[in-house]
């Protein structure tokens, strides 16, 4: 009932998908392609305003396509109402902001909720629960109302609260935003162990630096696809990161200013790692 | 402390217009300031005796972990909240003292996700909502929006009479800050601007808070965009549960990495470079441009 009988059918399944808001002059999202397979890992990059948070909303069955040749998630239709309802259940989406999605009195019961909807044994629930505090460092918060917390840790609760229920694939819309600079490491090595339990991730950010690791990234241009393949070749195309308002990890701003000033380093260098062989290696 | 305090003294008798664009910046002290949040069991205590000294035209990072009281840090200067005790002192004045509301009224906070509390039908009503409850003479509200427009890369003959909801998230955000500059405050606090913005933003943002900087403007920041902090920022204060636990200098010592750690906190990208590289990281470069130029 809960999935596609086929395991290697692609999770995210989508071919030319269209969505305009009601009464817009152009379409949010525009033809888009986009298959997700498990174990990926895809990076969703794009200016402000280029669909990458409509496309969130669409994958995890919130929204109903204009129109689409195909649209299925873990094998739901996105077309029909039963689909996206079956959608909704199967994905887990974490939205933008934390706000919209903290429901319950207090963190803990925040965190439990998704499992209390699956009808989960109390006593199962008080353990996952316990281990997604545990993962998140909530644990002193377990008991304070979520609208009394910082942003990070509003961002934290409503992690674990979508990671807590076991799925395989998630949505994951801008998770590191608000966090302090370890929280983000602690989201970013989450997100790695997921990803070596074989669940797909779509992973929508603003940090460049985020995607380097990713199998595959999209970049969206006024909600259509203007890239789609290897993080290295996106930061290759210079125009191209500078026309979708875009720009390339810290590593590789400072290789282009140094190519500037006339110093040409051998390759791309996208992580300090890289930077400092390729800065050896240049001398 | 030291570098906080450094700097006392002549800025703050600058003569200035009130109100006036390009006037010097306000010094900001707090002394003592103690806060908590009414919750149902229990008050939380959000700031615990903070106490530094800014001075006018300085610019300041606010760090620490998620919940250490960076955004009640800022609501408290700009008087939203009342500190429980202490007091916030704007170029030396206190509650107490006559004059404090106008000073108050040159403090400019610009909130997290400002964008949502964009409400007018144009940009330019929407700009020219806090320049009127000011008070200001029309002709002076136009121009003081135009200005702050402009100033944000809002061009007014182009922006000035879109609806907001019809910009990009990222035009949005500037908008909101225009909002905010047109009230032309000394003393500008930002909660977390970077968040959500795209690269190519962020860099804008980034350019405009050089320019205010250069014009006088003193700047409390709030981040965790350790980078862009180092990049903006002479100074730092780092909160941890509501306490002070760093303030003054950036320190990239041996001491100062334990800091940063215990705070949930890393050092800045070129900082770590420069280490590695084997050079000063208390002299490392602030952007891409000075560290090619360095490496060149």
């Amino acid at each position: 009932m809960s999935y596609s009988p086929d395991e290697t059918a692609p999770l995210f399944d989508i071919s030319g998908l269209h969505y305009r808001y009601a009464g817009a002059q152009a379409d949010a999202l525009a033809d888009l392609d986009l298959e997700v397979y498990e174990g990926e890992f895809v990076a969703v990059v794009g200016a402000n305003g280029s669909g990458k948070s409509t496309l969130a909303r669409l994958l995890g069955g919130l929204e109903k396509p204009t129109a689409a040749r195909r649209a299925l998630a873990c094998g739901h239709d996105l077309l029909v109402e039963d689909g996206r309802m079956a959608a909704r259940r199967d994905v887990g989406v974490l939205f933008q902001n934390p706000e919209n999605q903290l429901v319950a009195q207090c963190v803990e019961d925040d965190v439990a909720f998704g499992l209390e909807n699956l009808a989960w044994p109390a006593a199962d629930i008080g353990r996952r629960v316990d281990e997604m505090l545990a993962r998140f460092g909530l644990e002193e918060l377990r008991r304070r109302e979520p609208h009394m917390l910082s942003g990070g840790q509003k961002q934290r609760t409503a992690l674990a609260g979508v990671i807590a229920v076991p799925r395989r694939v998630l949505v994951l819309d801008e998770p590191t935003a608000m966090l302090d600079p370890a929280g983000r490491d602690e989201v970013l090595i989450a997100v790695r162990e997921m990803r070596g339990e074989g669940l797909a991730i779509v992973y929508i950010t603003q940090e460049m630096d985020e995607t380097v690791g990713a199998d595959r990234v999209v970049a969206l241009e006024r909600g259509a696809e203007a890239y789609a393949g290897a993080p290295g070749g996106l930061f290759a195309d210079t125009p191209l990161v500078r026309r979708l308002g875009l720009g390339l990890p810290a590593a590789g701003e400072l290789a282009l200013a140094l190519a500037e000033r006339g110093r040409d380093l051998p390759g791309l260098p996208l992580t300090m790692d890289e930077l400092l062989d390729a800065l050896a290696g240049a001398t | 402390m030291s570098g906080l305090e450094a700097g006392v003294g002549a800025e703050s008798d600058t003569p200035r217009v009130p109100g006036a664009p390009g006037s010097a910046g306000m010094r900001l002290a707090c002394e003592g300031a103690s806060f908590s949040y009414e919750e149902a069991r229990a008050p939380i205590p959000a700031l615990c005796d903070v106490s530094f000294d800014l001075r006018a035209g300085g610019s300041l990072a606010l760090m620490g972990a998620s919940g250490s009281g960076k955004s009640t840090l800022l609501q408290v200067i700009r008087g939203l909240d009342a500190p429980e005790t202490g007091a916030v002192l704007l170029d030396c004045a206190g509650p107490a003292d006559a004059g404090y509301a106008a000073l108050q009224r040159e403090v400019g906070l610009v909130f997290q996700a400002p964008e949502l509390q964009l409400f007018a039908s144009t940009a330019r009503e929407d700009v020219a909502f806090g320049p009127r409850r000011l008070g200001w003479p029309e002709a002076q509200v136009t121009s003081a929006v135009d200005t702050a427009l402009d100033m944000v890369g809002l061009p007014p003959a182009h922006f000035a009479e879109r609806h907001p909801y019809a910009l990009s998230g990222g035009e949005q955000r500037r908008l909101a800050l225009a909002g905010v500059l047109a009230m032309r405050p000394r003393l500008l606090l930002l909660d977390e601007p970077f968040v959500s913005l795209d690269p190519g933003t962020r860099r804008q943002l980034v350019g405009i808070l050089e320019r205010l900087k250069a014009a006088g403007v003193t700047l409390l920041l709030a981040t965790h965009d350790v980078d862009l902090a180092w990049t903006l920022c002479d100074e730092l204060l780092v909160l941890g549960e509501g306490r002070i636990v760093a303030a003054g200098s950036w320190d990239f010592s041996t001491a100062g990495g334990r800091l940063f750690a215990a705070n949930r906190l890393r050092e800045p990208f070129f900082v770590e470079l420069w280490r590695r590289l084997g050079r000063d990281p208390q002299r490392a470069p602030r952007s891409a441009a000075e560290a090619a130029e360095a490496l060149s």
